[in-house]
């Protein structure tokens, strides 16, 4: 591996970063509801929020009053302890994974002369650390679920388990022929691999395909959003949540819609390279706004699928592919 | 003896070939109606005489067409109501009637009960043929309680005809419209009843008849009743309500003792206030005639919040500390029987003038006549042909007696005799054959002598009797000339059948009352005269015969709307509020000797004298638990207030309560005080008597009458006194504005007793005469 | 005769499409194929391109469905039996209620009630009206008998309000006398048919 020549990572700039991601990521969160309640709206002709401030964008600010505000309940019968942690467990982990993600291109403070890194923590095993964040994220719906003495929390929880797990599967797998092509598990590497030549959404098409349906497995989203389907179990492991402790699954969520569509930009998309005449972190940012907007789309557009057929796709479609994904991705490599 | 005849005197008719029994000499219209066939007819009213105005009433008669009014019935007689020209002239008279009359039926208040609506849907008037320029004819006030719009009115001559017939005043009359004359090609062209009362309906109007804008009568608002359209209403209730949004609440109105069956109308009194008001008071106007208090007397509730329990609890202390309870006649039987029930069980004393006088009156005359009660009652009064009235003031004392004494003279071409010392403009004018006596007050005994003398078997009487008849020398004790007098008798006598005579209160305050009362006995024992009385007041002949009334008393004192030392009171102004007649249930005993049921109309929450009774003695649960206790030793029925009824069936018969028992015993010849001619009052004397209109505080309290509490005296006794003046009796003095009654003669002048906290009952003691002196202040 | 037409109880028209189901896959690779094709036929993306489709039509051509109800309202129909209207007459102002009452004797509800009385003009006024909306059951019944075509059903639906006298008052309901000229003949239950002229007998006039 190459060593780039980059000025000194220092604590000071490493926590600017951390805050940086934290304050923004939860903002784009934020707004990520915002966004999503108007594109549905706009998808089904209709206006979306209206009426607080302008096109309705104080909307957002007076949910946020509103779930600050809430009477913060906790059942009777539920474990009180692990009731209250589920919610800072999802949070906690979504934010974590992006700790080794590149959000942003580096850049350095002017006066203060402070570098502030791309990447919160550029550690070697970025993508390994993230997948495996994700994966710990399980936990808080897991836990949330068994927590609040609910039945149909009981049956969010177990959804969470076998739906997280099965599709950490198909992540892994998909991702692993574009680590093997790169030879490095650290984005960074992922963003120069792709700074000359083509993206590795031509290299690796069905790499991507598959990462992008257990991306919606994984951060729960429409259609695969079985965990909390309304229709089915109320709200599955989040039945009994209000206030702010619910606000911190919805937090989680949006920032592990966040993570994948870093994921994906990064790892398939070309990163924050420069494109034509338009610089990196512009590139960047519109292709994270893709993802986002494909997730929402989706939702507009296509309907649930039963949890059978979920575990019939990932198992007998998707694992299939992947694995022989890598098996081609590697007699390919041997042979060039 | 009634019933022998009716069954006698009945005849078979055939009324669209169905056969049917009528009274003989009956008019066609009133057998059909007795019979319950429909013949439409608008301006003929059952016991009026006919007016021939509408026309509608048209039928065929063994192939004849008559007015079914106007025909008498005849044995066999085949009556068709309807042919084919009978329905053209009716309809054609239906849409004549609906020339300019007004479209406006909702603003009117007749809307939902008038005659023009329900006879132009009856006949199916779906179009108009004929047309006339209309008259512009302004609504006036004609009194302080009629409202007359002469746009909507008929000239049905309803108004007229009853005013004159059965009221007696004669207050209306028609007179020129000064409309435009009918196009004589009418004539031709239209069915010939139709055009004559058209004819006549354009050239008329109603007016008062003393040529002014206002009548000059009693206010008893009966045209209002009788009118089939919107034109007669009461001023007060002009557009304050439709007429279907009344309910109805069958009554017997409690002002004086006819007892007369009414109809309270109540509805919510606003918006605001949804407690139930009255409205008006409406009556079954072919069967009975109310006056002016029945009518506009009926808000005379008593408005209280609640039970004052602080009240109730000194009420039971002073029943309990009674010695004396001071009460009137107005009051029903139950209350009544538990008054009496008082006295049985606390022995208290039950003190009420006018039904003690009454009561000592009516049991002189059951001693002298072996009746347990009079013997006539006033219906049959009407029936009779030659009516005689002796002690009362007929125009004041009680509107039913007057209006019979009025109709026997228009309907049954009757005569008249009336014996009062008050002089009347009124009476003389009710029919050609009234003679009427203005005597010195005192000298009743020589009216009834004088009665005797003209229509006893002298056989039957006794000697004691018999050497007081000197007709001459009677006629002229009692102001009359023998000669012109004994002429115009022997005019009145002419194809006279029943007898009958009233006789009112003047006899019962009188020094001699036994002696009345036995000279009463013997003109009915000695000749076919029956004799009706007036009872005083409202319930006096139910108080009089349930209640064991003493003369006087002393100590503790409870008045029940009465002054005492603990004050019961229905008008508000006592100690422990009771309810008016118009909010309780209960029955009373009116002089046509019926025990008639009356409801309460508005609420009341307070206290009842029942509510006393189940403190201080015994008592069922509610006040009409009462009822079926009423002593049936005088002729009372033991049944329930519950299956009382109150109306009258089609053919005019009274279904109301219970007519009273009596029962006749035979007695001893009775021996006749010798009438004193002396004993005739003389100088200034003053009549205790009502105004028209008011009987008792609770005419006073209600809002429509007007009459006042004041010395009466005729306009020129009037003028001689002033405009105030200060009556002084032996027992005291009162101080009285003067009024006008316009209908008194002479100089004798009447002091109301409607007051009851004025006391003029003590004033004038046992009588009602006194004299008096007057001294302008 | 033939039963048929009694036989056949389906009252609709029958013109219902059936659906194109194929046979559920048995084998597990007919199922693989099942899922390829439907994968790679356009099915899905058909449904990502109608959604796309549509949000441009809203954002774009003006085919946006909302109406921000309290600030915009869409226009009711007339036949609507909402809160009641007083009219007035257009020319004198006067309001057209002549007090006659059929309105509270019709109700069903029983829920009109009216103070009327004899006025300085000797005519029929009504003092007072209130209709109890909390009993209202909005049959229209009052507005089919008002001879006068006083007494109609409004606009007015939203019937929310702190107390429910604010809409039951005479004047709540009359026309406001400025805006007269904006008071609009009512269409709906117990209007005057539109050949109302042709069905009227002419009553003779004398002059």
């Amino acid at each position: 591996m190459e060593a780039t020549i980059l000025p000194e990572v220092t604590a000071a700039g490493v926590i600017i970063k951390a805050v940086l991601i934290l304050a923004v990521i939860s903002a784009i969160a934020g707004f990520g509801t915002f966004i999503e309640r108007k594109i549905l709206a706009f998808m089904q002709r209709r206006l979306g929020p209206m009426h607080v401030g302008p096109h309705g964008l104080l909307q957002l600010a007076a949910d946020g009053i509103k779930l600050f505000t809430k009477e913060d309940i906790i059942p009777q019968h539920a474990n009180k302890v692990v009731f209250a942690v589920a919610p800072a467990i999802t949070a906690a982990t979504a934010f974590i994974a992006l700790a080794a993600v590149p959000v942003f291109p580096d850049f350095t403070i002017p006066f203060v002369d402070i570098y502030v890194p791309s990447i919160a923590s550029d550690i070697n095993v970025g993508i390994l650390f993230v997948l495996g964040m994700m994966a710990a994220g399980l936990y808080g719906p897991l836990l949330a679920g068994m927590a609040q003495a609910n039945k149909w929390g009981i049956i969010g929880s177990a959804r969470t388990a076998i739906q997280f797990l099965s599709y950490e599967v198909i992540t892994g797998l998909s991702i692993l022929a574009p680590i093997m092509m790169v030879g490095s598990l650290s984005f960074v590497d992922f963003n120069n691999y792709q700074t000359d030549g083509l993206w590795m959404v031509v290299y690796q098409p069905v790499a991507f395909v598959l990462f992008i349906i257990a991306g919606f497995a994984e951060t729960n989203r429409t259609p695969f959003d079985l965990l909390e389907h309304e229709a089915e179990v109320i709200s599955g492991y989040a039945t009994e949540y209000s206030g702010m402790r619910w606000g911190m699954f919805f937090i989680g969520e949006y920032a592990n819609m966040i993570t994948i569509g870093v994921i994906a930009a990064v790892v398939f998309l070309g990163g924050y390279n420069d494109f034509w005449i338009f610089p990196g972190w512009l590139m960047i940012i519109a292709k994270i706004a893709f993802s986002f907007f494909f997730m929402l789309w989706v939702r507009a557009a296509w309907p649930h699928v039963r949890p059978d057929q979920l575990m019939w796709l990932c198992w007998k479609v998707l694992m299939p592919l992947a694995v022989i994904n890598v098996i081609i991705t590697g007699i390919v490599m041997m042979l060039v | 003896m009634s019933e022998v005849q009716t069954v006698e005197n009945m005849v078979s008719i055939t009324i669209d070939g169905v056969e049917y029994k009528a009274k003989e000499g009956e008019y066609i219209l009133n057998a059909a109606r007795a019979n319950d066939v429909f013949i439409p007819a608008i301006c003929y009213l059952t016991r009026c005489s006919p007016t021939l105005a509408c026309r509608i009433c048209l039928v065929e008669a063994d192939g004849k067409q008559v007015y079914s009014c106007n025909a008498k019935v005849k044995e066999g007689m085949e009556i068709t109501v309807s042919t084919p020209d009978i329905l053209a002239e009716r309809r054609a008279m239906m849409e004549v009637y609906d020339v300019n009359h007004p479209l406006q039926c909702g603003v009117c208040d007749q809307s939902g009960e008038c005659e023009l609506q329900n006879y132009t849907l009856e006949l199916q008037v779906d179009s108009q043929s004929y047309s006339i320029q209309d008259t512009k004819r302004e609504a006036s006030d004609w009194s302080s309680v009629l409202h007359y719009d002469p746009g909507l009115c008929i000239v049905c001559e309803r108004c007229t005809t009853v005013c004159k017939d059965m009221i007696g005043d004669a207050a209306i009359k028609t007179t020129s419209r000064g409309g435009e004359a009918l196009d004589k090609s009418w004539k031709d062209n239209m069915p010939k009843d139709a055009y004559a009362m058209w004819n006549k309906l354009q050239k008329s109007v109603i007016a008062p008849s003393n040529g002014t804008g206002s009548t000059d009568c009693s206010d008893c608002g009966e045209c209002v009743a009788v009118c089939p359209v919107g034109a007669l209403v009461s001023k007060d209730f002009v557009y304050t309500s439709n007429a279907w949004d009344l309910k109805k609440i069958p009554a017997t109105c409690a002002h004086c003792s006819s007892g007369c069956q009414i109809y309270y109308e109540t509805k919510p009194a606003s918006i605001e206030d949804r407690t139930e008001k009255i409205f008006r008071v409406t009556n079954e106007w072919n069967y009975v005639s109310l006056c002016g208090a029945g009518r506009f007397a009926y808000d005379f509730e008593n408005n209280i919040e609640g039970k004052d329990e602080v009240a109730f609890a000194s009420a039971v202390e002073a029943f309990k500390q009674a010695k004396v309870i001071h009460f009137n006649s107005v009051i029903t039987n139950e209350e009544a029987l538990m008054l009496q029930t008082l006295k049985e069980k606390l022995g208290v004393k039950l003190i009420n003038r006018e039904a003690r006088a009454f009561q000592r009156f009516l049991n002189f005359y059951t001693q002298a006549s072996g009746n347990s009660l009079y013997t006539l009652d006033f219906k049959e009064v009407m029936q009779s042909d030659f009516v005689m009235s002796v002690g009362t003031s007929l125009r004041n004392d009680n509107p039913n007696a007057r209006y019979a004494f009025n109709n026997v003279q228009k309907m049954n071409k009757g005569a008249g005799l009336y014996f009062h010392p008050v002089g009347d403009t009124l009476v003389p004018t009710f029919g050609k054959t009234v003679e009427s006596f203005v005597h010195q007050a005192g000298h009743e005994e020589a009216a009834l002598l004088l009665i005797i003398d003209l229509f006893a078997d002298k056989d039957k009487l006794s000697d004691s009797v018999k050497e007081q008849l000197d007709r001459d020398a009677l006629i002229t004790t009692l102001g009359g000339d023998a000669d012109k007098f004994n002429a115009a008798f022997d005019k009145m006598m002419k194809k006279k059948e029943k007898f009958s005579l009233m006789v009112g209160e003047d006899l019962y305050f009188h020094e001699k009352a036994e002696n009345l009362a036995k000279l009463i006995a013997v003109l009915e024992a000695s000749s076919e005269v029956s004799v009706a009385m007036i009872p005083p007041k409202t319930n006096s002949l139910g108080v009089a015969l349930i209640c064991d009334l003493d003369d006087e008393a002393d100590g503790f004192t409870i008045g029940y709307n009465e002054s005492g030392d603990f004050k019961l009171s229905a008008l508000g102004d006592g100690d422990l509020d009771m309810p008016a007649m118009n909010q309780q249930e209960g029955t009373l005993t009116n002089m046509h000797k019926r025990v008639t049921p009356t409801n309460a109309a508005v609420d009341y929450h307070g206290y009842e004298l029942n509510d006393i009774m189940r403190e201080v003695a015994v008592a069922p649960k509610e006040t009409i638990d009462w009822t079926e206790h009423l002593p049936t030793a005088k002729g009372f029925k033991a049944v329930e207030f519950d299956s009382l009824p109150n109306g009258y069936l089609n053919d005019g018969t009274e279904n109301r309560g219970y007519v009273l028992e009596t029962t006749s015993i035979e007695v001893e010849e009775v021996s006749i005080e010798k009438f004193d001619k002396s004993r005739g009052l003389e100088g200034e004397i003053a009549y205790r008597c009502n105004p028209q209109r008011q009987f008792n505080d609770f005419s006073d309290k209600a809002h429509q009458i007007f009459e006042g509490f004041g010395l009466y005296a005729s306009p020129a006794k009037a003028e001689t006194l002033g405009s105030k003046v200060e009556v002084t009796f032996d027992m005291g003095s009162i101080t009285l504005d003067v009024i006008v009654d316009d209908r008194m003669e002479g100089n004798i002048v009447a002091v109301p007793d409607f007051k009851s906290a004025e006391n003029i009952y003590e004033l004038f003691a046992e009588s009602r005469y006194q004299t008096v002196t007057i001294r302008e202040v | 005769m033939s039963l048929e037409q009694f036989k056949n109880r389906n009252v609709g028209t029958q013109n219902y499409k059936k659906l194109d189901l194929e046979h559920s896959p048995t084998c597990g690779w007919c199922q693989f194929k099942q899922v390829v094709s439907r994968t790679f036929k356009p099915e899905l993306f058909v449904g990502l391109w109608v959604t796309l489709r549509e949000m441009g039509n809203a954002l774009f051509r003006g085919k946006m469905h909302t109406t921000q109800y309290p600030f915009e309202k869409l226009p009711i129909s007339p036949r609507y039996r909402a809160i009641h209207d007083m009219l007035r007459l257009l020319e004198s102002g006067h309001y057209r209620c002549i007090g006659c009452g059929l309105c509270e004797k019709i109700c069903i509800s029983n829920c009109i009630s009216m103070d009327t009385r004899y006025d300085e003009n000797q005519r029929k006024e009504v003092s007072e009206y209130t209709i109890n909306f909390g009993r209202c059951i909005f049959c229209g019944y009052c507005a089919e008998v008002c001879p006068e075509l006083a007494i109609v059903h409004g606009p007015r639906y939203e019937t929310a309000s702190e107390q429910r006298a604010s809409f039951s008052l005479f004047e709540d309901m009359l026309t406001p006398i400025d805006k007269l000229n904006l008071q609009q003949e009512y269409d709906g239950f117990g209007a005057i048919s539109s050949n109302a002229d042709e069905n009227i007998k002419k009553t003779p006039l004398a002059y």
